[in-house]
C-alpha cells in the first residue's frame, strides 16, 4: 500500500489557506494518517514546482503529482477524492 | 486589395520609413510598386510580409534567416532543402519559446492572484526576489 502523496500549496496572503490546512488534516485523520504523505508548501518557496503543476492560486491541492483542487474544496469533495486515491492504492 | 503610402505603413507595422526602404534594398521586400510620381505604394501582401518579419525579429532571427524563411513562405513546395531544414529548426525554437512563455505567464498569473488575496501589500516583489536567488 503506497502512501498517497498530498501537496497543499498555501500562502500567507489568502484567507482560505488556513482553512485548507485544517480541512486536509481533518480528512486524512478520518481516513488514516498513515495512508498519506502530506506536505504543506509555501507557494513562494517552491514557485517553479507549483507552476509546473498548474497552480495559479492558493490554496491548491495536488495529489500524487497532479493538481486536483484550486481553491478550498468542500469537505465532502475532498473526502471523496481522497477515498478514491486510497482505494486505488489498495488495489 | 488596399494600398498604402509609406507613412501609413510606418504606423501600421511600427517600423521606420528608413527600415522599410532598407528591407526593400536588401530584398526582404520585393520591389515596392510606385505611382506615377514615383511614390512607393505598398499593398496588403507587403504588410503581411512585414508582419512576418517583425514577428521573426521578435524571436531574434537574423535578417538572413528571415530572408530564407520568406522564401519558404512564398513558395513552400519549391523551397530548397536547406530552407526547409531552417524552417523546421525555427519551428522548434518557437515551440520552445512558447513553452517558456506559457510558464512565465502562469507564474505571473499566480503572483497576481496572490496579490489579490492580500490587503497588506503585494507578494510579487517577494516572489521575484526569491526567483533570482541562486
Amino acid at each position: 500500500m503506497a502512501a498517497v502523496a498530498i501537496e497543499v500549496f498555501l500562502s500567507n496572503f489568502c484567507e482560505n489557506c488556513a482553512n485548507a490546512r485544517v480541512l486536509v488534516e481533518k480528512e486524512i485523520a478520518r481516513l488514516g494518517n498513515a495512508r498519506f504523505d502530506v506536505c504543506y508548501i509555501d507557494v513562494l518557496e517552491q514557485i517553479d514546482h507549483a507552476v509546473a503543476l498548474g497552480v495559479l492560486a492558493t490554496p491548491a491541492i495536488a495529489i500524487n503529482g497532479k493538481l486536483v483542487f484550486t481553491g478550498l474544496p468542500t469537505s465532502a469533495a475532498l473526502q471523496t477524492v481522497l477515498a478514491e486515491y486510497v482505494a486505488a492504492g489498495d488495489e | 486589395m488596399s494600398t498604402y503610402r509609406i507613412g501609413e505603413v510606418v504606423k501600421k507595422v511600427n517600423l521606420s520609413a528608413d527600415t522599410l526602404r532598407y528591407y526593400e534594398k536588401i530584398g526582404l521586400l520585393p520591389p515596392v510598386a510606385r505611382n506615377t510620381a514615383g511614390v512607393r505604394i505598398y499593398d496588403d501582401q507587403d504588410l503581411s510580409r512585414l508582419g512576418f518579419i517583425r514577428r521573426a525579429q521578435a524571436m531574434n532571427f537574423s535578417l538572413a534567416e528571415i530572408g530564407q524563411l520568406l522564401e519558404m513562405r512564398a513558395s513552400p513546395q519549391n523551397a530548397r532543402n536547406e530552407v526547409r531544414e531552417l524552417t523546421h529548426q525555427k519551428l522548434l525554437e518557437v515551440e520552445k519559446n512558447l513553452g517558456e512563455l506559457g510558464t512565465l505567464r502562469n507564474e505571473l498569473q499566480l503572483l497576481i492572484n496572490l496579490c489579490q488575496g492580500t490587503q497588506d501589500g503585494c507578494p510579487i516583489l517577494e516572489g521575484i526576489g526569491k526567483k533570482v536567488q541562486p
